[in-house]
Parts: C-alpha cells; structure tokens; sequence
C-alpha cells in the first residue's frame, strides 16, 4: 500500500527573493527582509515592521487581470509555476501539463484585504465593487487563481491549521500518494500581509518592534511576514515512469494537537515531542540521524522556551550534533506559507549542505545553545533533514525529508 | 474516488434545531435581520437558538466562555456522533471539520472595531477566535479528542474534501476512527455579501433563499478495516474536482457531473433554492426518482448544509433504496458527489 514519496519540484516567492534560487542565496548570506511595512497604514499599532515579498511579474497576464488577483494570488501562482517548472511540468506556454493535477495547499488568511475591503465598504453603506471584493477572499478563490492560471483542474483540499498548516498540506499531499489516492501532488502554501492578521497579533503583543531574535533569552516576539512555497510531491515510480530525477523524498510526517491552550504550547514541550518521534518513527530512522531542524521559532518568549526544552528531549544526546536554526528572523513569520517556505529551506540544506544561520543570535537560550547554527556553517554528512511547526489552536507538524536512495 | 466508510455517529444542529430527529422533521421558523449595508430592510434568515440548553451547558467549559457560536454548534454536534464512545476510543480519534466563512462574526467585530475605533482598540481576546482553526481546537480539547486534527475551508466540495481525508488517514491507520464534521455560523454582514452576489433576488415565499447557520457531522470508520464495526450505511466512493469560474463554467461542470456519476442511482435532491437549483433539477431529469418524503427547508450553510443533506440522504436509505447518489452543489468553487449505500 505505501508508496515512497518524492520530491521532484521547488518554488517560492518570499521577502528575500522572487524566487527559490534568490531566497536561498540571500538566506545563506545572512540577508534579512525586515523592513518599514508600507502595505497599510500602522500608525495605531505598537509595531510598524513587517518582511514584505516584491510582486514577481506575471507573464501572459494584462496588468488588469493582475490587478484583480488577490495579492496571496500574486505571490503563490509564480511560486507553484516555478515549481511545476522545476518538475518538468510546464509547457512553453507556461501551463501545467498535467490537466488533472491534484492540489493540498495552505493559508490562514486567504485574500482577506478584499475581505477588509468588503467591511470597510459595507460600514461606509458604500454599495460599489461589493461582490468583487466579497467573491475574492475565500481562500478558494485563490486555488482557482492557481488552477485558471496554471491551467490545472482535480480534487483541492485547502487546509488552515493556523502556523502549522504548510506542513500539514505537505504532509497530507504525501499520505495521498502513500495510499495511492493520488500519483502526483502539487503542495504548498501561501500567505500575504493584511492588516486585520497583522493588528491581530499586534494588539496580542506579540510582534515586536525590535529585531527578531529567536531562541535568543532577550527575545521579545515576532517580526510577520507573508510568502508562497510550492513542491512538487509524486510516487518514486511515477517519477521514474516520466523520467523525472528527485530532489529528495518524504519519509515522515508527524502531527497532532496539543490542548494546553489555544495560543499557548504545553510548556514541557511534550506533544512536540511526540509529533517529532512520529514523523522519525515514520522515517524509520533515529533522532540523531538528523543533520539540521528548521525549527518553528517565532521568537516569541513562549513559544521558542517550549521549542527548545522539546528539542533538548528529543534530540537528548544528538544535541549539539543536530544543528537547528529558525528562518524566521529573516523572512518573518509567513503563518499558513510558513510550513511550505521552511521546508522548502530544509530541503535545500540537505541539496546543498550549507546551513541557514541563526540570525540577531547574541545570548542562545541555553537548553539548545550548542545547537543553533552559527554564520556560514556546513552541514555535516547528513542523510536527513526535519521541518518543525506549531500554530494557534495547539496544531503540531514534523516533516523527515531524507536523501533519495537513487541519488 | 473509493472511500468504503462507514458510518457509526451522527449529529446535527439546525435551525430545526438540536438532533437528528429535527433535522429531518422540524420546519424552522425564519426571522428577519437587517443587513449592515441596509439597514432598512430586514431579510428572513435561519438561526440556531443559542438559548438551547444543549447549548447553554457547555457555558460552564473554560475554552467554550468566548468561542464563537460556530464553536457551540459544532461542540453539540460532535458530542451527539460520539454517543457511546469512551475516553480511551476518543483519544484515538482524528477531527477533520469544513469550513467556509469560519468564525465570521468574531472576524467581522474585530475589523469594525479597527475601522471604527482604530487598530488601538483592537480585541486580544477576539482575534485568536477569528482563526479558523480555533472552532476545532475547542473541540478537541474539550471532548478529549487528540488524535490528528485539519481544519479544511472550501465551498460545499469541502466537505467531500474532508471525507477524503478521513479515508486516508483511516487507510494509513493513523486513527481507529474519524469524526468529520461540517459547520458554519450566520452574520448579519453575510447578508451584504450574499445580496451583492445576487442570491436574495425577490421569489415568491416558498422558493426564497435563506441564509443559515449550524453544524453536522458523521464518526466514520473504514470498511474492511482492521477496526471494522461490520456493516452499516456507508458512504462509498467521494469524488469532486469540478471546478467553475462562472456561470457557463457550472453548467458545463454539472454536465460533467451527469456524465461522470452513475446514471443508474437516485440522485438526492440538495441545491434546492440556491442558484444551482435549476441546474440539478436538469441533472436529476433522466434518472429514477429518490424514495423520500420531502424535508423541510434549512437554508444554504455551505458545508453545514453538505452536512444536514449527507445526513437526510443516509436517513433515506432503506431495502427499497439501499444506494443514493448525493451531488455536492459547491456555490463558489466546484461540483461533486458522494455515493451511499446500506
């Protein structure tokens, strides 16, 4: 019944880069994207900072139809089409060559500025433009954005387990094609900046006006920002059929819900822990053969405390021997894209074997110290790689990405 | 796609009001609301009453003191399709629920304060309730439920999206079982959105569209599996993906639908007034007629109304009618359908 699962295709639009390639090599470069957001007015906010993505160009598209995508849409069609093309899926028109192309993809907010367009309209008694803007915010209207501009159609599934969502439309892409209900999987997910999410968080006190420091003790909260990852997952046999060489595969996939509290991790860090065993049990491999952990570390004084006593369990000896950084102090927190863009940085790890460093480090939380990756540190030899995430409402998710055994 | 599951639990809330017995049998009683963006003229619309003391007794559970109404609904449902299910078979049950708008009433009150009263005043305690995975988080806390849990948003196809899912997780044995449930909530500013949209054009009384609210769900396990219960109504096979951009895109899609689905089976009538009603009263033209009295209206809720019909039409199987093709009528994003069987 389990098929193995591989990689085959990568995109991303983020706030380092228009694409993968530029992301990555701002990312490893130390590069950070924190910057004045300007998207909306703040001036009522605690925080006015955010890490904001540049609109790639969209080719065949007048700016007119541009202009009528979500801006999610804006920033996840060049990022599944990179993907695609990556897998060897485009055709020079740049539509997917796969008619019926089955969809797992994740958000929080969908297209919510033509929802806040649509509230401000209604309490202004203001009639015009209602339905474009009410029609366009559902997070299903940007997985038809994708399926008209890429020219795909199927079954979607859109999942929204707050932070962790990403992770679970991975996840869940390969438990499709482990049973066979699919071959090959177009996943990811996307998020933009808008402001009902981002006074959301503000008036929770839980961005910060300084720089973005996770796992660091003199962390003081967040830095938000938005992105769209893709990947393309398929059966290891599907891809040999097509004659399409892996990136690497997906060998585990771990997640569950932790109760403590709706915003809040169990302090102990005890379900994440199990959600990591799961996904390496599933993996079939031990916690110390993990080379690096892109880790959730939002920097946030609670969230990153419970981080790292869960990664200090876990890993118990391989501390130190596993590295783990946070890539949130360089593209922010992407809430639904953030499980997608890290994985995809997880991957590249083990591709490249250069590690993404932690950056705005000056007093390591102690527990992991030994751990955290330091500027321009190489991989050890390392077989596999784990992506980590939490979101609101206690969703926990690990991803075991390994070396394909072919390559 | 095959699907093979079976169903053990039921629940529902309606504006028929709590349980199975009023979904199929209660006429709910519309009151009017007016909408923000008109004020003056109050539309009729379905609610749930809150003052329900199936409602009211969860007031009592620390997660539930500010969760949404949706919360409540879908907490209610729940704990009718787990009857009979004990804390140790709980804890080794996945949470799958479909959404479309989520928590639109807590959304709509945190931006309005930030548009009338400026982003300082904006709520710490609303905001995590806007989170469409809150609902479910309350849900698995509360009732003990700590196996996986999504939470999936789409049209009315979200459902069948959700039934999906629960046969994956089923098939990889994650879970001994899965309960999927589909719920929505009513805001009077979904009354502006539904009037841009054109879906509150006068009709005569009997044919008017209402918006509604509720919850439903189902506690499905895997035919055959290893935790089979045996034989039992079962929905089997679950296939979606036909997606539309406009209205000439929707009739080519129900063409689909007609073409692709089993032409032999009943077809279970479920767009009823919504602005897919005449293209399923085309759809249902050349096959056998379904078996069933007629069930009193309960609006358009999305995925609670996927839900309340998957319900309906598992309530109508029998030995005179032991298959049923329910369509899934998805207002905004695709069609599909789901086949029944006793």
């Amino acid at each position: 019944m389990s098929h193995r699962v591989v990689v085959t295709g990568l995109g991303a639009v983020t706030p380092l880069g228009e694409d993968f390639p530029s992301s990555w090599r701002a990312l490893i470069a130390g590069r950070d994207a924190d910057a004045p957001l300007t998207l909306f007015d703040t001036a009522g906010c605690r925080c006015h900072r955010a890490a904001s993505a540049a609109l790639p160009p969209l080719p065949g598209l007048s700016a007119k139809a541009a202009s009528r995508l979500a801006r999610a849409s804006r920033l996840a069609i060049p990022a599944a089409r990179e993907a695609l093309a990556g897998a060897g899926l485009l055709d020079s028109a740049g539509k997917s060559t796969l008619r019926n192309l089955t969809f797992s993809v994740s958000t929080t907010a969908g297209g919510m500025a033509f929802g806040e367009d649509f509230i401000r309209r209604v309490l202004a008694r203001d009639r015009t433009h209602l339905f474009s803007r009410v029609s366009r915010y559902l997070p299903h209207q940007q997985v038809l954005d994708l399926q008209q501009a890429l020219g795909f159609e199927g079954h979607s599934v859109i999942l929204a387990n707050a932070c962790a969502s990403g992770a679970n439309a991975i996840g869940h892409a390969a438990d499709l094609i482990s049973t066979g209900a699919a071959e090959i999987v177009l996943t990811g997910g996307f998020e933009a900046l808008t402001e009902l999410v981002f006074v959301g968080f503000d008036c929770l006190q839980a961005t910060t006006a300084e720089r973005c420091r996770p796992f660091d003790l003199n962390r003081s909260g967040l830095l938000l920002g938005e992105a769209a990852a893709f990947l393309v997952l398929e059966s290891d046999t599907h891809a040999q059929r097509r004659g399409a060489q892996p990136l690497c595969a997906l060998t585990g996939y771990g997640h569950t819900t932790d109760f403590f509290h709706l915003t809040q991790p169990q302090p102990d860090g005890a379900v994440l822990v199990d959600v990591m065993r799961r996904a390496t049990t599933q993996a079939g491999i031990n916690p110390e053969q993990i080379g690096y952990i892109n880790a959730h570390g939002t920097a946030t004084p609670v969230n990153d405390g419970t981080e790292a006593t869960a990664y200090s369990t876990f890993l118990n000896g391989a501390l130190g021997i596993t590295r783990i950084s946070s890539t949130k102090a360089a593209i922010g927190h992407t809430l639904g894209a953030a499980g997608a863009v890290e994985a995809l940085f997880a991957i590249e790890t083990l591709r490249t074997g250069h590690l993404p460093p932690q950056l705005n480090l000056h007093t390591p939380i102690p527990e992991i110290a030994p751990a955290l990756v330091a500027p321009g540190e190489p991989l050890r030899e390392a077989q596999h790689v784990m992506s980590v995430n939490l979101g609101f409402g206690g969703s926990n998710a690990a991803l075991v990405f390994s070396r394909n055994r072919a390559s | 796609m095959k699907t093979d599951l079976v169903v053990i639990g039921r629940g529902a809330v309606s504006p028929a009001g709590v349980g199975l017995d009023a979904l199929l049998r209660r006429e709910p009683v519309p009151v009017l609301v007016p909408a923000p963006g008109d004020p003056l003229r109050p539309r009729p619309v379905l609610r749930v009453d809150l003052k329900d003391p199936a409602f009211t007794r969860w007031e009592r559970e620390p997660r539930l003191r500010r969760a949404s109404p949706m919360s409540l609904f879908l907490i209610e449902a729940a704990e009718q399709a787990l009857a009979g299910i004990g804390p140790a078979d709980r804890a080794a049950t996945g949470l799958i629920v479909a959404f479309s708008a989520g928590c639109v009433g807590y959304s709509r009150r945190f931006f309005e304060t930030i548009v009338t009263q400026g982003q300082k005043m904006a709520s710490p305690a609303l905001f995590p309730e806007t989170v469409f995975n809150s609902p479910v988080s309350h849900v698995a806390s509360v009732l003990g439920l700590n196996g996986a849990a999504y939470s999936l948003v789409g049209d009315e196809s979200a459902w069948i999206a959700a039934l999906k899912t629960a046969y994956v997780w089923l098939r990889l044995e994650r879970v001994k079982q899965v309960l999927v449930l589909g719920a929505e909530e009513f805001d009077p500013v979904i009354l502006d959105a539904y009037r841009s949209a054109h879906w509150l054009r006068h009709q005569p009384c009997a044919n008017r569209f209402l918006a509604s609210e509720g919850a439903a769900g189902i506690l499905v396990r895997l035919r055959g599996g290893y935790h089979s219960p045996g034989l039992g109504p079962t929905i089997s096979r679950a296939c979606d993906g036909l997606i539309y951009r406009s209205r000439k895109e929707a009739a080519a899609a129900a063409d689909r639908l007609c073409r692709e689905s089993d032409p032999e089976l009943p077809a279970y009538p479920t767009a009823g007034r919504n602005w897919l009603g005449p293209l399923e009263k085309r759809f249902a033209e050349n096959r056998p007629a379904v078996r069933d009295e007629t069930r009193p209206y309960l609006g358009e809720a999305f995925t609670a109304s996927a839900a309340w019909h998957t319900l309906r039409a598992l309530a109508a199987l029998n030995p005179k009618q032991p298959r049923l093709l329910l369509p899934v009528w998805g207002l905004n994003h695709q069609l599909g359908w789901l086949e029944l069987e006793n």
